[in-house]
């Protein structure tokens, strides 16, 4: 009769498990857009890790960590750039507009230049305020744009020059999310819509404040 | 007929106010803009909706303006979460359908602006199409909205 109260106990052990399992299982992440989107620069299956940096702002060097206990959201694009980075930018700048008075002073919006060869610091302070006061235009030597860009996962690459030496600059066009702690949080793919910004910044802000 | 003469008046008012039609190909431009771009940006883009009332297909082939050094017809292809901007030979404009051109899809380029472009100028801007007929608009300056969603 000993072996029997040992399947029994067995058995009561798995139905546990089954229940555990099937009250607290969550077997995908709820939202798609919290995925890290890896890009052409890192290896295969490589998952960019982000990490601190130190650029040219518009006053001398700004360091990723000057920010920390805000959420910053960081987007790889050029002055130049004729359409996808003006909408990005005033997506992004709304969902700033969006966010309560309280929320949107622990928020810092960075355009990071992926042209440095045009975009000087100056440029930068003439082109960045134009979609958001708060945002403020990086750049740096390109071996240090090229290290930044490729730790967050941004990928770009420069086109040829026509005849009058004008070029583009194709580039991944997602915004990188760098919660109060400095860690890259996740990224938000190209067109997110202010709501979908908002709400991954407020995912960020509430998890900053849970710690 | 002055009454008639009122509403021919009237009708021009609109089309100019809502941007053009042209008569004789059915084709119709509604809410036309230029995007208004940061201080010192040397490109910029057209957007509109063009409503094709005909029942034949159209391809818009061409755009000029005197505003800029060269007018493009462009379109974004998304590979791999990297924004392409290529040219394109013509856009498509449907019988009974309409084209979209939106930031981050289909737009008229405006390349090598002449002028900074202020808000609330107006851009003059022909669009020329595949059955040789043309619309010529006054395309207003201004941000562009943020709120635009994906079509």
């Amino acid at each position: 009769m000993r072996s029997r109260g040992f399947l029994i106990a067995i058995i009561a052990l798995l139905a546990a498990a089954l229940l555990y399992l099937a009250v607290f299982w969550d077997p995908l992440p709820q939202r798609s857009i919290e995925r890290i989107v890896a890009h052409g620069q890192l290896p295969p299956g490589t998952a960019p890790r982000g990490g601190d940096f130190v650029l040219q702002g518009p006053q001398g060097p700004v360091a990723l960590a000057d920010y920390r206990g805000k959420v910053v959201l960081i987007y790889f694009g050029y002055t130049w750039c004729p359409d996808v980075c003006p909408t990005s930018l005033s997506l992004l700048a709304q969902a700033i507009a969006d966010l309560e008075a309280a929320e949107r002073e622990r928020v810092q919006p960075i355009f990071i230049s992926v042209d440095p060869e045009r975009d000087t610091p100056a440029r930068l302070k003439e082109y960045a305020p134009f979609f958001h006061p708060a945002l403020i235009g990086l750049s740096g030597s390109r071996e240090q744009i090229a290290a930044v860009a490729t730790a967050y996962g941004s990928s770009y690459q420069k086109q040829p020059a026509n005849a009058e030496g004008n070029y583009a600059v194709d580039h991944s066009s997602a915004t990188y999310v760098v919660d109060p702690q400095g860690r890259l949080a996740g990224s938000l793919p190209h067109a997110s819509s202010p709501a979908q910004i908002v709400a991954f910044v407020r995912q960020q802000l509430a998890a900053g404040e849970a710690r | 007929m002055p009454s008639r003469l009122a509403a021919l008046a009237l009708a021009a008012l609109l089309a100019l106010a809502t941007g053009a039609i042209a008569a004789d190909s059915g084709l119709v431009v509604s809410d036309p803009y230029v995007r208004l771009m940061p201080p010192g940006s040397p490109n910029t883009a057209a957007f509109m909706s063009i409503g094709n009332r005909s029942n034949s297909d159209r391809r818009l082939l061409q755009a000029e303006s005197p505003v800029a050094r060269s007018v493009e017809l462009h379109t974004h292809v998304d590979d791999q979460g990297v924004m392409r901007m290529r040219r394109v030979t013509a856009i498509e404009v449907r019988a009974g359908g309409q084209a979209e051109l939106h930031p981050g899809g289909h737009h008229v380029m405006l390349i090598g602006l002449r002028q900074p472009l202020q808000d609330g100028q107006l851009v003059p801007l022909t669009l020329r199409f595949d059955d040789g007929s043309s619309l010529q608009l006054a395309v207003p300056v201004r941000r562009a909205p943020a709120a635009h969603g994906k079509h």
